[in-house]
């Protein structure tokens, strides 16, 4: 067969350089949701602490391996905040909101960018794949409802 | 060579394991012990934050307060600090929490890095087994690719021709030994059981008898301590009045004497009770072994009473004036009659006996008149404590 090394090839670049790129924008877009996460999380509570007007609090603070001590902020008018590698940025609370509604859209955007990275990428393998089929000569109907299901 | 050819047969390594399934084996077995090692990595690191935190909590509870940031969710901090450093939310499993102490929060911890070590101990048993049979693997896939063969020959004891015949007796040696070697094996088991079955016996034998013995010896002992004791104070009623007067013809020579004889009192249990004889308050020395010397002292001590500490024998090596302030305290003590010591004779021999080796030196004077008044419990039940 001499569509037999093409097809090899077609494979090998699929196995060997998209899914692994496929794997690693989706790891980077999971970091991002989390980042996502963690400022929509303070920017709730940072929120729920205006609201109730609050001007000192207790915590727990975990010292790691589950093991908690009391801990006393005396004042809360003042935030630091991680503005990313390893900056923070001390912030009375309308500052902070405003930083985190800033790093929200950038992070919304760096969603949307992996996400069309992705998208690419799956849409490259399937390219690839429906290349393969065809050398190969086989029927398109066959994949088609394995796909569905 | 024919005939071996006929009978054995010949198969190469390769074809039975195949180089690459020995390899794919061996490159299987480095995998897992990949994923074992990787493992036991955050094992160890757990063993480290655990031992980091250990400390960690030891520290905290030194001081009131900590200034710390208080995180607020992962991306903020407040400036803050630590309350209640002794109080410790731990958390058991399940979701259970408990509130704890420093101490009891490190004994957690100290139980958790147990559990630890234990499992990092078996995953490396683990991973050292994997990697015996890697080499295995490696070793079966090197000689497949050597093309070892396997030659296997069937034994056929029918076929004893010329030159099979000179293995029989050794055969047969080698058959009847190991059945003799057998039946002496068992004989000597068997006998062995028997004698210690015996053994056995005679030990519950004399240990029965060694308990009548020592009901009888040990009342025995009491009773001749009883005597001996009376006897000493006898001695020692008769010995005081001599002193007396011997002392106060002596009074000066006496007393250099009694500075030379202290010291000497400390190197020898002999010399002591020779000495103590010499300042004239027990003469009998009924025994020689060191609890009824040790009784007898005592005996002196109360007599003595509130100079004994000069004579006790760790503390011999005082000066000489309390030796001397002791002699002028005996000869007011000498002249009380002996049913003071004997009084004493009774609380010493039951108490002391315990535990004068170690209290002998601070407590002995207090001992002796605290238990003076206490009931006279028998020596012998005492001794069976």
């Amino acid at each position: 067969m001499d569509s037999h090394p093409k097809v090899q090839k077609y494979e090998e670049f699929v196995d060997g350089r998209l899914k692994p790129d496929l794997v690693r924008a989706l790891a980077e877009r999971d970091k991002v949701f989390e980042q996502q996460k963690v400022f929509s999380d303070l920017r709730r509570n940072i929120e729920n602490l205006e609201k109730n007007s609050v001007t000192s609090l207790q915590t727990l603070v975990n010292l790691g391996s589950e093991v908690y001590m009391q801990a006393e902020v005396p004042d809360t008018q003042h935030i630091f905040v991680d503005v990313g590698l390893g900056f923070h940025v001390e912030f009375t609370w309308s500052e902070a909101l405003n930083f985190i509604t800033k790093r929200e859209e950038k992070l919304a955007r760096q969603i949307e960018d992996y996400t069309q990275l992705i998208a690419s990428i799956k849409a490259q393998i399937k390219l690839l794949c429906e290349g393969i089929r065809e050398l190969l000569e086989l029927p398109a109907e066959r994949t088609v409802p394995e796909r569905v299901f | 060579m024919e005939e071996t050819g006929k009978k054995g047969t010949v198969t190469s390594l390769a074809s039975m394991f195949p180089v690459e399934e020995a390899l794919k084996g061996a490159k299987r077995v480095q995998e897992t012990i990949y994923e074992k090692e990787k493992d036991l990595g955050h094992l160890q690191d757990f063993v480290a934050e655990n031992s980091n935190l250990v400390n960690l909590v030891k520290k905290l509870p030194e001081e009131l307060n900590h200034d710390i940031m208080v995180p607020f969710g992962k991306a903020a901090f407040f400036p803050g600090r630590l309350i209640h450093t002794n109080e410790f939310l731990v958390l058991l499993g399940e979701g259970y929490y408990v509130e704890r102490t420093s101490k009891q929060t490190i004994e957690i911890l100290k139980r958790r890095e147990n559990s630890l070590e234990s499992q990092v101990d078996s995953l490396e048993a683990m991973i050292k087994d994997l990697k015996a049979k890697a080499s295995f693997f490696d070793t079966m896939a090197s000689e497949a690719a050597e093309g070892l063969v396997e030659i296997r020959e069937d034994y056929v004891e029918e076929n004893s021709s010329g030159w099979e015949s000179k293995p029989v007796p050794t055969k047969q040696n080698a058959s009847i030994f190991p059945e003799a070697e057998n039946e002496r094996v068992v004989d000597d088991e068997e006998y062995a059981r028997m004698i210690s079955r015996l053994d056995e016996l005679e030990n519950e034998e004399l240990a029965a008898e060694k308990e009548d013995e020592s009901d009888k010896n040990e009342k025995d002992t009491a009773q001749l301590n009883e005597i001996s004791y009376q006897k000493e104070l006898d001695y020692d009623l008769r010995d005081s009045e001599n002193f007396r007067s011997k002392k106060s013809l002596e009074q000066t020579s006496g007393e250099s004497n009694a500075t030379a004889a202290f010291p000497n009192k400390h190197n020898d249990q002999e010399d002591l009770t020779d000495d103590v004889n010499y300042i004239g308050l027990v003469v009998e020395s009924s025994s020689r072994d060191e609890p009824s010397e040790q009784k007898k002292l005592e005996n002196n001590m109360k007599i003595l009473k509130s100079s004994d500490k000069s004579i006790l024998p760790r503390e011999v090596k005082e000066n000489v004036q309390a030796a001397s302030t002791s002699r002028s305290e005996v000869q007011l003590q000498s002249s009380k009659p002996a049913f003071d010591s004997h009084k004493a004779f009774t609380g010493s021999i039951v108490e002391h006996t315990e535990n004068l080796q170690t209290s002998k030196e601070n407590s002995t004077s207090s001992q002796v008149s605290s238990i003076q008044p206490s009931k006279p419990v028998s020596r012998f039940k005492m001794q069976r404590k």
